[in-house]
């Protein structure tokens, strides 16, 4: 199957958050309780129960000027994918067959390995202390359904198929060059961006981290023979992410790699 | 809409004045993003910079109020250098007509006007007439001083664009930039929604809209039109069938007491629309409605001509303690009507209230508002648990007048009810309750026809609406066949031929069939009238019938046919009247005159054929036939154009002093303006009881410029107190660049905003603006001006 890809033209959003409210009634993912700051962009970060969310952004430009940025913010299913990289547990992250990186909280681990993986910052963990993100709406796909995102934005900054007829479209649009389609090997998420990505607050060049790269390489088949491996990666997320906050359940845990070696 | 939704991907250009459609109407955004790729200009004129501003390519910010006066500016622009499309002007307009020599406007006053009444006597408004058929006079030359053109040429030549400027505090080039960019885009639509209507000059705002686009020849054409963009799902519906106080339904004027007959009341209306009115009679009376007995016009209820009806009179008659009881459904006034605090003591004042909603709206428990002691109001109080509208069948007609079958998703929960099971059985009731009363004005409820079976209740309303032939017991298949001697019915004429051939088709489907390209669909749906698309769509076509924009046709005379024809239903008299008739020449045919008014006399037309009464009454607004810039209520500045005549000299207010009082802008410095936002639909009912809307806009709040806020020292999220005359609220901050300070008579005016869709009820609970807004009205309409009053704020 070809690889797919989600497009999102921030210059065509009208910061409606449709794709919010839709992602989150599809994943049947309850509300956060927030408050007016003072700024539109409700909540105020991703989260275990918020897979995508709008940043809005006030920016001055030339004198009198100023621009309203409205950008998606959302896992970005990287081709080169650091979460799944340096995830300890195979098949927690995996690759649908259309490109996209789903999670299998089952196997999840809760290691929060994945975030210091991430060059997106975009993992976030849910009261179980599992990894919870946006999937492209894997169990959508599989049955000839949009994402729910792109399915009700309705004008169409957010649009979805193969990724060719995508990148296609953002050329016909007047875009030359689109944010994701060579970076970290491919992102399953491309941005047609007006300017320079920075002023949307997207990496010009984003990268895995050296550290994540040297346990993808060395010390992860390590992990498979044996228990040592979450100690490693227990270490790594020290150095990596700083102390382990949230108090993982250690018992499902061992059952988990358990499981994995029997596999 | 004069036009539709799905129309507005063919324009060039768009001034979206008055709307932030990307907020609050955002499925037109699907029609005009399909426009910008191919290139269309997007204008967006507000005085916030909205998520509809974001999107657009020149946005423009205007004080709130002074609408007229931006129009004006480039209406007077357009004219003076000669930008207008002169062949459409003499062709669809009554350019050339003479008005009375006696008419004029001086000193911000039209001639007639009744000092103390707050009214015009508008005989001086009228056209010079031949004395024997009674039609107007026209002039040779579009030069001829008293011709329309002239006078209107006259009247704008006051609004330059340095005193447009200097009202709206739009820079001049900005103006400049506009109207050219108009010119030069064409064919352009025009989007507006409340930050238009909601004016003590709220009519004739639109009347600018229709001269602007009369003079570009962006009317009746595909991606033309001044487009309404109705608040509510359902709200044309509602207008069409008579939601306002003033008409019957198909905008029929309501009796007055002075037209006690029928014929009083045709010398008004004229014959073409008295013939509607017998056929709605029809509808409602059956057999009971005769020639003999008037077709029962004598059992309607008349309404006091000097009487205002509006929403405003309501809870100030129960102030007053004239009104006793209140039904109130499908509407949330303890949050969306201005001048809250004069609502609820209305309310309280009440013996009765009854409230059916899905929700405890804030109206129904308005006794529990913050810091009210219900132990001081009398009034008994019934809830009737009402269906959701996923919770009933029936039509909705959208903004673009299509008429769309909805079905039932899911059934009511409980003892809830729809509104029409709950009118049903009120209705039995009342007449069981009457059927013994020998009193005349009672006979009504004996009178009317209602018998509606349980099984198929809806469909059996839709029918009646469409109508019969009452002799063949057949459906109307369209206005056409409606006669004026009570052999057909229907129950809104303009609804006649939605249910044709016994179908229902505002059930139709089809989203695949659109031979024209542009997106019309005859067969999704159903529009009215006559499933026509695009109104006037006469005038897309040259004099003699053929389409002006080749690329986009309509409709056009089809010579060996004998008819019009195209791929709209031709708004047209007589199908076969050809452009050599005089009904082929009739652009604008439901104006008296058959053409387009550019200035908006009253006048009467007549047949030939019957002198006694006139055929049709065009309409003239009561506050002049022309746009004047008038100020809010509520103003920051004087008036530029006349000082002596600040605000609309029709308008009363205030109506009850106690309750009214002006704030000065001495004591009141900012111009506050409110409206509706994305997340929360009107006042809330609904969407502040989804904990996924309250998730992305949990409470109110206040935008305030950077300038002020950091005067004050407010920061983002701290709490701010707003106060008026009327009231005040503690909200918090939004503070944004998106509000800036707008240089007005040379004075610097700060202008902030906030949302009205809070209240004291529901899963969001926050202040409701609208105890800060103001309850003056549209001399019209009686639209409230919440767009335009005058605060204070500070810390709180």
């Amino acid at each position: 199957m070809s690889k797919k890809s989600l497009l999102i033209m921030p210059e065509m959003c009208s910061g409606c958050r449709a794709c919010q409210v839709a992602c989150k009634n599809w994943n049947q993912l309850p509300a956060e309780k927030t408050s007016m700051k003072g700024d539109f962009s409700h909540p105020p970060d991703l989260s275990g129960t918020t897979f995508n969310r709008i940043r809005f952004a006030e920016m001055p430009t030339e004198k009198d000027k100023f621009r309203w940025l409205f950008v998606s913010q959302r896992c970005m299913h990287c081709e080169d994918a650091g979460c799944m990289k340096i995830c300890p547990t195979p098949g927690a992250l995996y690759r649908t067959q259309d490109g996209g990186v789903a999670t299998n909280k089952e196997k999840c681990i809760g290691c929060h390995l994945c975030l210091a993986g991430c060059p997106f910052n975009v993992p976030r963990y849910g009261a179980d202390g599992k990894m919870a993100k946006c999937t492209m709406c894997a169990d959508r796909i599989e049955n000839n359904m949009l994402p729910a995102c792109a399915k009700t934005c309705h004008t169409q900054a957010i649009s979805f198929g193969d990724r060719d007829s995508m990148l296609a479209k953002a050329r016909k649009m007047g875009y030359s060059k689109v944010y994701g389609q060579n970076e970290l090997g491919g992102l399953g998420v491309m941005f047609a961006f007006k300017d320079a990505p920075k002023v949307y607050g997207y990496d010009e060049n984003p990268s895995i981290n050296e550290m994540v790269i040297l346990w993808h390489k060395y010390l992860k088949p390590m992990s498979w023979f044996g228990i040592g491996g979450v100690a490693i990666a227990s270490a790594l997320h020290y150095f990596a992410v700083g102390p382990h906050k949230a108090e993982a359940p250690k018992e499902d845990k061992k059952e988990e790699v358990k499981q994995d070696e029997a596999k | 809409m004069t036009n539709h939704y799905v129309d507005l991907k063919n324009a060039k250009a768009f001034l979206i004045e008055g709307s932030n459609c990307a907020e609050n109407h955002p499925m037109s955004l699907r029609w005009i993003m399909k426009a910008k790729e191919k290139g269309a200009v997007i204008i967006h004129v507000d005085p916030r910079f909205t998520r509809t501003s974001k999107l657009a390519d020149i946005y423009a910010c205007i004080r709130p109020g002074t609408d007229i006066a931006f129009l004006g500016g480039m209406i007077n622009y357009i004219l003076e250098h000669h930008l207008y499309d002169e062949t459409y002007v003499k062709q669809n307009t009554n350019c050339y007509f003479l008005l009375k020599p006696e008419f004029k406007f001086e000193e911000g006053v039209f001639s007639g006007y009744q000092e103390g009444k707050f009214k015009y006597d508008n005989s001086s408004w009228g056209y010079q007439l031949d004395p024997q058929t009674k039609k107007p006079l026209k002039a040779k030359s579009l030069d001829d001083p008293n011709c329309v053109f002239a006078q209107l040429k006259k009247f704008y030549s006051r609004y330059t664009l340095q005193t447009a400027s200097e009202i709206t505090g739009i820079p001049v080039d900005t103006i400049k930039l506009i109207a050219d960019t108009l010119v030069k885009n064409r064919p352009g639509t025009i989007m507006y929604a409340l930050g238009i209507t909601q004016h003590t000059t709220g009519v004739q705002n639109i009347r600018s809209f229709g001269i602007l686009q009369q003079l570009l020849g962006n009317m009746g054409k595909a991606g033309t039109g001044v487009n309404a963009l109705r608040g509510e799902p359902n709200v044309q519906g509602s207008t069409d069938f008579a939601l306002l106080f003033n008409y019957l339904p198909g905008y029929l004027s309501y009796p007055n007491h002075d037209q006690q007959t029928l014929k009083d009341w045709t010398k008004s209306s004229g014959t073409f629309r008295a013939k509607f009115l017998v056929n709605l009679l029809k509808a409602w009376f059956g057999p009971n409605a005769t020639p003999e007995n008037d077709f029962g016009y004598g059992w309607i209820a008349k309404k006091n001509k000097g009487k205002n009806y509006s929403i405003f009179r309501i809870f100030e008659t129960a102030v007053e303690g004239k009104m006793k009881m209140l039904y109130v459904m499908g509407q949330n006034p303890m949050v969306t009507s201005p001048n809250l605090n004069l609502v609820h003591k209305g309310l309280s004042n009440l013996e009765m209230l009854v409230v059916a909603d899905p929700f405890m709206t804030e109206t129904a428990a308005f006794w529990e508002k913050p810091g009210c002691d219900p132990k001081t109001i009398n009034t008994e109080v019934i809830f009737l648990p009402a269906a959701s509208f996923l919770e009933k069948q029936g039509t909705k007609s959208n903004s673009g007048r299509l008429v769309q079958w909805c079905y039932t998703k899911i059934n009511p929960p409980g003892e809830a009810k729809t509104d029409l099971e709950m009118v049903d059985l009120l209705f039995n009731r009342i007449r069981k309750l009457y059927a013994g009363s020998a009193l005349e004005k009672d006979q009504v409820f004996k009178k009317v026809v209602w018998n509606y079976p349980k099984e198929n209740m809806y469909e059996t309303v839709l029918q009646e609406i469409n109508g019969y032939n009452l002799k063949t017991g057949e459906h109307l298949k369209g206005i056409g066949e409606i006669q004026p001697d009570g052999s057909t019915s229907t129950g809104n004429w303009v609804y006649a031929g939605c249910y044709a051939n016994a179908k229902n088709l505002t059930k139709r489907r089809d989203n695949k069939t659109d031979p024209s390209g542009l997106g019309m669909f005859p067969g999704f749906a159903w529009s009215w009238p006559g499933n026509m698309k695009v109104l006037y769509n006469r005038a897309s076509c040259d004099e003699k019938g053929q389409p002006l924009d080749k690329e986009r046709p309509l409709i056009w005379w089809d010579q060996a046919q004998k008819k019009w024809v195209g791929f709209d239903t031709p708004d047209v008299p007589v199908a076969t009247d050809g452009p050599d008739t005089p009904n082929g020449q009739k652009p604008f045919r439901m104006s008296g005159e058959g053409v387009s008014r550019l200035i908006a006399a009253p006048y009467k037309d007549f047949d030939p054929k019957n002198m006694d009464l006139p055929r049709d009454s065009s309409s003239t607004p009561a506050d002049g036939p022309m746009p004047e810039h008038y100020e809010p209520v509520e103003s920051p500045t004087a008036n530029k154009l006349h000082p002596k005549v600040a605000s609309n000299p029709c308008l009363k207010y205030p109506r009850l002093k106690a309750d009214q009082p002006i704030g000065k802008h001495s004591e009141f410095p900012y111009v506050l303006t409110t409206s509706g936002i994305a997340e929360h639909w009107c006042c809330g009912a609904f969407t502040r009881n989804v904990p996924w809307l309250n998730e992305i806009s949990p409470e109110t709040y206040v935008e305030i410029p950077e300038q002020l806020a950091t005067k004050f020292r407010i920061r983002n999220g701290s709490k701010v107190k707003v106060w008026s005359a009327r009231g005040e609220v503690v909200v918090p901050a939004m503070v944004t660049k998106r509000l800036r300070p707008l240089k007005i008579n040379g004075e610097e005016v700060f202008i902030i905003w906030m949302p009205y869709s809070w209240g004291f009820k529901g899963l969001s609970q926050a202040a409701s603006t609208n105890l800060i807004t103001i309850d003056a009205g549209d001399p019209n309409t009686w639209i409230q001006e919440t767009k335009a009053c005058l605060v204070n704020l500070a810390r709180a």
